[in-house]
């Protein structure tokens, strides 16, 4: 099914969650600072459904979506209020994807965990927490999983300062 | 008077049935937990990572993967460099397989510059990739023998190996980084005689290809080490993401070169150059160690005849298209997620239309397929431990990144 089919479906049954679809676009002419959109279409989805609307397209048999191939979070700015929660999601049967964005306000940076829905969340969501100092309620394991336990800072976020030292080793 | 006898050993009172009307009976013996660090420093980890397991006598009650040790931040440092800079890091990730890992970067990229990739570029892509492809299921293959005692397999695979690295030598001068697939097409034309050589190394490996599977694959002694033994269930497979050979040695028919296509791949297949070799439990149950490795032998055939025909394909023409030295990328995001020889290597590049990324976000195939430990090693006996770690083939320059 392409991106259209696969909204219109999600609009049909009442997918927990769904708010809109950001298609790319061309770039307004009369607009000089609007440059367009390329890339990728997806989903836009409430972040605190996230799990039950993923939850409906792994289960959806139009769907079917068996793999979470990817979740990663994205800074895009320092005064941006939000995270961006990405998720990319693989059908095996039907061969189609699907990429899901929702917004996570970076106060209090609080999600409920996708790791009971695909087990595959489960290290993608302990490295999104160490990188971006997001937490994922419900997590069953959130330690850190690339980055020492205790190294400061969340590393992937835009104001993120590089430390000048880490237990006695100069950084400089 | 006697006295009474206790028993430290008790029998367990039902007997396991095996496979080939066999039963094996199980025994108590009262032992007390003990937990193991397996790595960093070890040679069945195939580089720097920890596997913590406890262990009850020689059964694996469970297993956890530490990684980490080997994170050069590549995540961070896309958001540093610009986009044309980053090429050479993508070699770092999967050090086995950078042909691959450089492909799927520049598709990332392109997809948002909306470039279009001449005709002869596309083919030596296509021919590095899958050469690459074939030169990182002869360390898989050969370091699993290694791994199970098996120490010949291993030697000839790499002599057939260094004879590939010289191939990429000979068109892009390095033999291990290449960064030979730039944004836009691939960085040099094929030098005189590469293609024939190509060609003749398609005629001399076939012929060794099948020494091996004799060497190794039909091994009695490799045979019972690796079947029955580490079982993931097609389940168990796709809820925890497996990608590549882990999840087609499960059973489950799906290849992203076929399924999803890009570059000319789905034009191969509906030419009959290749197959997509899955699991059938030949030696024992449908997704065990031996279904995996058979799987990644396999796909050495296929990719050889997927380099025959692009041989038979390639044109004449450009090798670059029309890619500016400062890049600027327009504002967007993409998703590109290509078949690795480990799985689906994903890149998700966001761009606010300026020299450097917002987010370069690598998902590595190893990442995810490592998962799997947690849950099929439990259960096991502590001699398995090394043939499973072994099966799941992964490299920690891309677990880590």
């Amino acid at each position: 099914m392409d991106f259209q089919g696969i909204h219109d479906h999600l609009r049909l049954i009442n997918a927990p969650g769904l708010l809109r679809a950001d298609e790319p676009r061309a770039a307004n002419p009369e607009d000089k600072k609007d440059k367009g959109r390329g890339g990728d279409a997806y989903l836009v989805v409430e972040a605190d459904a996230l799990a039950s609307f993923l939850e409906t397209c792994r289960d959806d048999e139009r769907l079917s979506f068996e793999i979470l191939a990817d979740l990663t979070a994205v800074d895009p700015g320092k005064d941006d209020e939000d995270f961006w929660m990405i998720v990319q999601l693989l059908s095996v049967t039907l061969r189609h994807r699907l990429a899901i964005k929702a917004l996570v306000p970076k106060d209090p940076g609080q999600i409920p965990s996708s790791s009971a829905v695909y087990r595959a969340a489960q290290w993608h969501e302990r490295e999104c927490a160490e990188m971006f100092g997001i937490e994922f309620t419900g997590h069953p394991d959130p330690r850190n999983i690339l980055l020492p336990d205790d190294w400061p800072g969340s590393p992937l976020r835009k104001d993120y300062e590089f430390p000048t030292e880490y237990r006695g080793i100069s950084c400089e | 008077m006697a006295t009474e006898h206790k028993p430290s050993i008790t029998f367990h009172p039902e007997p396991r049935n095996l496979p080939g009307g066999e039963r094996e009976y199980m025994m108590d013996v009262s032992t007390s937990d003990l937990e193991v660090n397996m790595g960093p420093q070890h040679p069945a980890t195939h580089g720097v990572m920890k596997i913590l397991i406890r262990t009850d006598g020689e059964l694996v009650t469970a297993a956890q993967p530490h990684l980490g040790f080997l994170h050069r931040c590549a995540e961070k440092i896309g958001e540093n460099v610009e986009w044309l800079q980053y090429l050479p890091y993508t070699d770092r990730y999967d050090y086995l397989a950078s042909m691959n890992n450089n492909l799927g970067y520049s598709m990332a990229v392109e997809k948002l510059l909306d470039v279009e990739i001449p005709q002869r570029a596309v083919m030596l892509r296509m021919i590095c990739v899958e050469l690459n492809r074939i030169a990182s299921a002869l360390v898989a293959f050969g370091t699993y023998g290694l791994d199970l005692g098996a120490i010949t397999p291993f030697l000839y695979a790499f002599r057939e190996r260094e004879w590939l690295l010289m191939i990429f030598e000979k068109i892009c001068g390095a033999r291990l980084t290449y960064s030979y697939l730039r944004i836009g097409g691939v960085f040099n034309d094929a030098p005189p005689g590469w293609l024939e050589e190509v060609s003749h190394f398609c005629d001399v490996f076939e012929e060794k290809w099948q020494e091996y599977y004799d060497l190794l694959m039909v091994n009695h002694i490799f045979v019972k080490r690796t079947a029955d033994i580490g079982v993931i269930t097609k389940e168990q497979a796709l809820d925890f993401g497996l990608t590549g050979p882990m999840l087609r040695g499960s059973g489950v028919d799906f290849d992203l070169r076929r399924d999803v296509p890009y570059l000319r791949y789905k034009e191969a297949y509906d030419a009959g150059a290749w197959k997509v070799p899955v699991g059938s439990g030949e030696k024992g149950t449908v997704g065990d160690c031996w279904d995996r490795i058979f799987v990644r032998v396999q796909e050495m055939m296929e990719s050889l005849s997927l380099v025959r025909w692009c041989l038979e394909n390639i044109e004449e023409g450009p090798i670059i298209g029309d890619i500016a030295k400062t890049l600027k990328v327009p504002p967007g995001e993409a998703y590109v997620g290509i078949e690795n020889p480990r799985g689906e290597l994903g890149h998700y590049a966001v761009s606010d239309g300026g020299k450097v990324a917002v987010r370069c976000r690598v998902r590595g195939p190893s990442f995810c397929n490592l998962a799997i430990l947690e849950d099929i090693m439990p259960g096991t006996l502590l001699g398995d431990a090394v043939a499973i770690i072994g099966s799941t083939d992964v490299v920690i320059g891309e677990t880590d990144r």
